[in-house]
This record gives structure tokens, C-alpha cells and sequence, in this order.
């Protein structure tokens, strides 16, 4: 078979560029110079990265992931030299689409992501092959501001960032406001630490999320617009730069689009880092140029917003709905999900779960679906404990509880919150104490410090949780906690505040025994807070290869090199970093 | 070499050029300081100055706006940058072991203390770089090392290092009387 009928299409979103999407492109570039090598955006399917799929002379399509520099002589020597076919490397083949590492995909619903690993983020054609601003264009060619509301409405979708209020109806307050300017802003401010779909819109499908910004705009009547985005997401902001001037080529933004008397201005606020303006009058203060701290609502956005206008906030995954809403009727999308819940969600699955990636589900799947069907379970081995929905916001959910269905109710009622959409999975080597103190130490870090009871408040819980993290708390101590998470909760102004102690609230309510553990036996039951373990080398096993004592940062470890049971760890000298633990070959080191 | 040596020289003509293309209103204030970052590599002091010279930005406004970020930073940075992730995926998988072993690496000790006594590399954390899947990871400069650890982020940098012909400071170890 001669290499030009062959196309090989890399994905190349972050994730990919992390495992090494770019060597593997140039590696077929070099070994089939005339294969048809171009990039895709990122399917989501991140545990399989670097993926990608070829297309043979046949117009036969293979997936493969994993794929690193033998893993291309290896695709190459099949496609090409009629080498061994690369089982360990299939995700799904035309003889075998329903491969087990392509279930991943094949069991999801995907209506936000349907483009995102499909086609070139930076093409604008692909994009319109797609159905692509066929939406806005039926909109423009006769729905009135009031059927275009009507059909979201239809459809229930509630913001997907978090909050979950109706969009349509957020819509319809700011239609009723009389005024020249309105504007328009997605929030791509994703800042949930474990959340990454926002992300992959962004720099998989940006087309799709300034189309939904078109709608939303249409709606309401805005004709200026911002999209947030985090400056963490170099790549984001990249691809959605490159498709605003691509947009606006094609006369899709701008003045008087497609020759309407609807015009829109698009441009680009990288946000620069802070939780809170997902708040979204923080999010506005700090386009406005300021300190991103929230303000008391009403006045609503929707009302006076933006330099004092009417301003709509819509979150990324919300307007990634919008166009696929549009084509296909808002009652095709209420008929996937729940009463309370309508349409799909997307999830950002991580942690110690198998297949990590992006998943979205129809709304009603329950977590263990998430986990076992989609995910595959555990990634170590050792069971699955709980998962963290809604990041610092949000809260755990035990294992005993993976059959509650992902719904806002169904969801809330646990004590976590639906979020944004990150899953965390974690397995019984995470502390559910020591999670508590990441987050509240985050929540700390990023409370903007307006409201005495978030600013303070945070700091006290934390400093709490170091307490009994060391070993050094009473049971009196837990119930200080607890009313305290309560009031910080009250008497904070915004969201941020008001939901801040939620990951303490909820592994004291399901994790009690773990406190318990640390307080009364000053022990950590999953060996991690650092002050209440050790770490010891079982001699019997230790070969004397001196790696330990290389990679420990202080002179804790010592030995005779080269002669076998003779290391020791000073625990007077120890700061149980285990950095010797991750280099030890026998696995020798014992942590408890 | 000690940070002071790191200072940037600032040139007025380049900030007066940040001004004319973003603007000088109060809305110009996260951009402007972006751009002087984006240049330096932090926020020099003679910089901001002369945005709040030549802007109608008070000065409170913009050290209170460089001050609330966390993007911004108000110390020099090293030749290199490394952020090292701390989403909730990366602190579950071991983030915190990835500081320990390049402090370590880079001989960087002290609460304070972020750079390489040679100026080589900066570690800063941030809060999360939003690829979960791939956690723990590390990011020098632009490019991303995933599902790394404490080892391997150490292999990473010296790989790094030959490349970029940068010298490594000579790891020392940490005598710990406690």
C-alpha cells in the first residue's frame, strides 16, 4: 500500500500535547512523508492519549491510542508493510467497533462535545461541514427574539456552571431592558481545580461556542461581547482568537451579519486568575478593570451589569448546547435527562479511575454508571471510596451512595452540589481530612475577603483541620467545626462563601470515623497527613541499591551502598516527603 | 547570583506602546499588566509607575488589581519558569511531592524562597492547568510533562536543562534537627 491514500489525524489538545501529541505528529510526518498527517482537537478520551486514528486507502478508519514513538513504527508497519496488526494499541477498528476501549465513547450522549476530537478547531469549513452557524442562520431567516426564547425554554437547559438557573428565563429579564448597548458574556473562567470541560470547548469547538454567544446575543438583544477566559488555557485562548477572525471573515460577527440588522462584537478578556469571578458580578468588576470582588444583587446583571447595561453570563458548556438546540428543537433535548434535570452534562472524570477523560451523559445516569460502565473502575486496584462533585464548593459522595442519579435535586440532597462538573475519583490512599484542608485552604486563598465570615471564617476552619491533622485536635474540636462551617456558610455574601465549608460538612457527615482517627488514635487511616506517619525500611528487603538515599531531600537515610539490608531511616531526621518511597525498587519502605 | 541581579530594565517606550495599543482607562488595567508580565516575567515596580503616570489608573487600583490575581507576580522570575499543577487530581496523585523534589533538585530552601540560587528556574504553583487526566504534572515554561512524579519531574527539568544549556545547581541536602 503506498502512503499517500493514507490519512493520519492526531488529536492535539492539552492533553494530548501533554503526552506527547507533538513528537508523535512529527514522527509520522518524518516516517510517512506522504501520509496526510493533520491534528484534530482533543476527544476527551484522555487516558488513551497520544491518540490517533488513520483512514486507509479504503476510506477504513483505525483508532489507536497510546500511541508513542514505537507505537507509530508499529501503526506505520501495518498500514504500510503489511506488519502485525497493533492489538495493544486498538481502541476500535471497522472489524471491531465495538472494541472495549472504545465503549468509553460509544456509551455517552454527546450533544455539548459532538465536535470536539472531530474535527480541526482552527478550520471554520470543518466547523460548517458540521451544521456549523446553520443555527444562527434559521434564527436570522425568521425566529422572532421571543420563539428563540421559547425553544430554549422548551428545552430546560439550566446554566451549567454551576448555579443551574434556566437560561431562557435569565434571557427574557434582560430582553425587557430598554437600552442601546447590552452585552454578551461567556464565562470561560473555569476555575474549579479538577475541571477541564470548559477547556476543551474552548479549544476543541470554539465555532460552537461563539454561535451559542450569536443565539444567547440574538435572544436578548445584545450587540457587544466578551469571552472570559482563564490565562491558564494559553491554548483556549489561542483557538478562540483564531476563530473570532475567522468568524468575522465569513461575516458571522461584526456589523450586520449575514446581511441582517443584527450585529455583534466579539472580543477576547483573559481573566487573570481568581475563583470568585466565577461569581458573576465579580467576573464583571474585573473586565471592568478592578478587583474581581462580588457585589450585592440585586441590581441583577441582566438589569445593570456591565459599565451599568444589561449583561447575560453564560457559562461555556451552556452556550456549547445552543446551536445543536436550535437545529434539532428544544423537546429532542428534554427528551434525554429527568423531570428536574433536562438534556446531558458533561463531567471531567479523574483521579485514580481508569479512563479519565470528558464524559457526557444524559442527566439522570447515576454515578456508578459514570464510574464502572464509562470510567472502567479503579485505576489502583484498591476500591473506589468516593467521589468529589462541584470542586471546592462541592462536596464528597461515598461509595455507598454511587446509585444516586446526576440530577441538580438528586445531587444536592447528598450535600454536594452538580457544579461545573468535575469528578474526582479518589480510592482509600486519599484522606478525606486532608482533602477537607486542600480545599478549604483553596477556598482561604481565593476568597476575595469582603465578607468577615469567608475571609476569617475559612482561615479558622483550616487552621482547625491542621489541628486535627496533626494529631492534636479534641472531639469538642468537630463540633467548633461544624457550627462554624454553618455561619461561614450564612453570612457570606456570594456563592463562594456560601458554599465554602461544603467538603468539610461532607466528609464530617459520611467520613466521621477518619476525624475520629486522627483525633483520638492521632492516626491517618489512608497514611498521608504527614504528621502522624512514618516511614521505615523493611530490611529484609532492601538490596542496598542507594536510590533512597539519593532521592532523599534531607540526611535522613543512610547505609552501607551496595550491601543489602543495611539502609535505615532516621525518623528524627525523616519529613515524610516520601520521595524514597516513589524511587524504591523492592518496595521496601513502609508507610503507616 | 542573587534575585536582585534578575531585576528587569525597564523601558519606558515599551509600556508607553502597552498604553497606546490597550488603552489607559480603568478597564485597560488587567490587560496593561498582563502585557508588562507576559514581557518581564513579573511585574517590575519602575513599570507600574509609569502606567500610573502616564493612565488615569490610580495607583491603589493597580497594586490592588496586581495584588488580588494570582496570576501576577512582583518578584523577578528565573530564566525559566515551572508551575507546578495543584488542581484536586493533581494534589490527590501527589502534587505536593513534586515541590519537595525539585526544591530539592534546584536548591531552593526556605518558605519564602522560589528561585534557584543560579537564577536558572522559578517554581511556582497554581491552581490547576485543567488536564486532570494527565495529574500530577508539571509545566516548564510552555511545555506540559504529565502523569510525572517526584522522580520524574527531576528527569524532566535535566532533560530541560542540557537541552536549554542551563546549569543545575548542585542539590543539597537539608540537615533536619528536629
Amino acid at each position: 500500500m503506498n502512503a499517500q491514500s493514507l490519512q493520519i489525524i492526531v488529536g492535539e489538545g492539552t492533553c494530548g500535547i501533554a503526552a506527547g501529541s507533538k513528537e508523535v505528529m512529527e514522527l509520522f510526518s518524518e516516517q510517512a512523508p506522504a501520509a496526510q498527517v493533520r491534528s484534530v482537537s482533543c476527544a476527551g478520551m484522555c487516558h488513551m492519549e497520544v491518540i490517533a486514528e488513520v483512514i486507509d486507502k479504503d476510506g477504513k478508519s483505525f483508532m489507536y491510542g497510546k500511541v508513542d514513538k514505537k507505537g507509530v513504527s508499529k501503526i506505520l508497519d501495518y498500514h504500510l508493510q503489511d506488519g502485525e496488526f497493533p492489538t495493544d494499541l486498538l481502541i476500535s477498528s471497522p472489524e471491531e467497533p465495538e472494541h472495549e476501549n472504545k465503549q468509553y465513547l460509544n456509551r455517552q450522549t454527546r450533544i455539548a462535545l459532538r465536535n470536539v476530537g472531530q474535527l480541526d478547531p482552527t478550520s471554520i469549513d470543518e466547523y460548517q461541514a458540521r451544521d456549523g452557524y446553520k443555527a444562527i442562520e434559521k434564527i436570522l431567516k425568521g425566529m422572532s427574539q421571543d420563539q428563540v426564547i421559547a425553544e430554549v425554554k422548551t428545552s430546560g437547559i439550566r446554566g451549567r456552571g454551576g448555579a443551574g438557573f434556566p437560561a431562557a428565563i435569565k434571557w427574557g429579564f434582560a430582553k425587557a431592558q430598554d437600552s442601546e448597548t447590552k452585552y454578551m458574556i461567556c464565562n470561560g473562567d473555569e476555575g474549579d481545580p479538577g475541571a477541564f470541560m470548559d477547556r476543551s470547548l474552548l479549544e476543541g469547538d470554539p465555532h460552537n461556542v461563539i454561535e451559542g454567544m450569536l443565539i444567547a446575543a440574538y435572544s436578548f438583544g445584545a450587540n457587544k461581547g466578551y469571552a472570559y477566559i482563564r490565562a491558564e488555557y494559553p491554548l483556549a485562548v489561542k483557538n478562540f482568537g483564531l476563530a473570532i477572525e475567522a468568524a468575522k471573515a465569513k461575516g458571522l460577527l461584526g456589523e450586520k451579519i449575514l446581511g441582517t440588522d443584527f450585529s455583534f462584537e466579539l472580543k477576547i478578556k483573559e481573566g487573570a486568575g481568581a475563583f470568585v469571578c466565577g461569581e458573576e458580578t465579580a467576573l464583571l468588576a474585573s473586565v471592568e478593570g478592578d478587583r474581581g470582588m462580588p457585589k450585592l444583587r440585586p441590581p441583577f446583571p441582566a438589569v445593570k451589569g456591565l459599565f451599568g447595561k444589561p449583561t447575560i453570563i453564560n457559562n461555556v458548556e451552556t452556550l456549547s448546547n445552543l446551536a445543536w438546540i436550535i437545529n434539532n428543537g428544544g423537546a429532542a433535548y428534554a427528551a434525554h435527562g429527568t423531570d428536574d434535570s433536562k438534556g446531558t452534562k458533561v463531567f471531567a472524570l479523574a483521579g485514580t479511575i481508569k479512563r479519565g477523560g470528558l464524559v457526557e451523559v444524559p442527566m439522570g445516569t447515576t454515578i456508578r454508571q459514570v464510574l464502572d460502565d464509562i470510567g472502567g473502575g479503579s485505576s489502583t486496584g484498591r476500591p473506589i471510596k468516593a467521589v468529589q462533585l462541584g470542586g471546592p464548593s462541592g462536596g464528597v459522595i461515598p461509595a455507598e451512595l454511587f446509585d444516586t442519579p446526576i440530577e441538580y435535586a438528586a445531587i444536592n440532597a447528598t450535600g454536594a452540589i452538580m457544579g461545573s462538573g468535575g469528578m474526582i475519583v479518589m480510592d482509600s490512599k486519599t484522606c478525606m481530612v486532608d482533602l477537607a484542608k486542600f480545599f478549604m485552604n483553596f477556598n482561604h486563598m481565593e476568597s476575595c475577603g469582603k465578607c468577615t465570615f469567608c475571609r476569617i471564617g475559612t482561615l479558622r476552619i483550616r487552621e482547625m483541620l491542621d489541628k486535627i491533622s496533626e494529631g492534636k485536635a479534641s472531639m469538642e474540636d468537630l463540633d467548633v467545626l461544624e457550627n462554624l462551617s454553618r455561619q461561614v456558610m450564612s453570612s457570606s455574601l456570594c456563592a463562594l462563601g456560601g458554599t465554602a465549608p461544603n467538603p468539610v460538612l461532607t466528609t464530617l457527615r459520611y467520613f466521621r470515623s477518619e476525624y475520629e482517627a486522627h483525633i483520638t488514635d492521632k492516626r491517618c487511616p489512608a497514611a498521608v497527613c504527614k504528621s502522624l506517619i512514618t516511614h521505615r525500611v523493611i530490611q529484609a528487603d532492601c538490596t542496598g541499591c542507594t536510590l533512597c538515599e539519593k532521592a532523599c531531600p534531607t540526611d535522613a537515610i543512610t547505609g552501607e551502598p551496595k550491601v543489602a539490608h543495611s539502609y535505615e531511616i532516621h525518623m528524627d531526621k525523616c519529613i515524610n516527603c516520601s520521595m524514597c518511597v516513589e524511587v524504591c525498587k523492592p518496595d521496601c519502605i513502609l508507610v503507616e | 547570583m542573587s534575585n536582585q541581579s534578575l531585576e528587569a530594565q525597564v523601558d519606558p517606550n515599551l509600556i508607553s506602546g502597552f498604553i497606546a495599543e490597550l488603552g489607559g482607562e480603568a478597564s485597560a488595567s488587567v490587560p496593561l499588566l498582563q502585557a508588562v508580565q507576559s514581557h518581564y516575567g513579573y511585574l517590575p515596580r519602575k513599570a507600574m509607575d509609569l502606567i500610573i503616570e502616564q493612565t488615569e489608573i490610580s495607583g491603589s487600583q493597580l497594586y490592588g488589581v496586581a495584588t488580588f490575581y494570582a496570576q501576577f507576580r512582583l518578584k523577578p522570575v528565573g530564566r525559566n519558569l515551572i508551575k507546578i499543577c495543584h488542581g484536586t487530581a493533581c494534589h490527590v496523585t501527589g502534587a505536593d511531592r513534586l515541590n519537595t523534589s525539585l526544591k530539592f533538585q534546584l536548591n531552593i530552601h526556605g518558605e519564602e524562597a522560589d528561585t534557584a540560587p543560579n537564577g536558572s528556574y522559578t517554581l511556582v504553583d497554581v491552581a490547576c492547568v485543567g488536564c486532570c487526566s494527565q495529574a500530577p504534572l508539571i509545566v516548564i515554561n510552555e511545555a506540559m510533562i504529565g502523569n510525572t512524579n517526584g522522580a520524574g519531574a527531576q528527569k524532566a527539568v535535566r532533560m530541560h536543562a542540557r537541552k536549554n544549556g542551563e546549569e543545575l545547581p548542585k542539590a543539597e541536602k537539608q540537615s533536619i534537627n528536629k
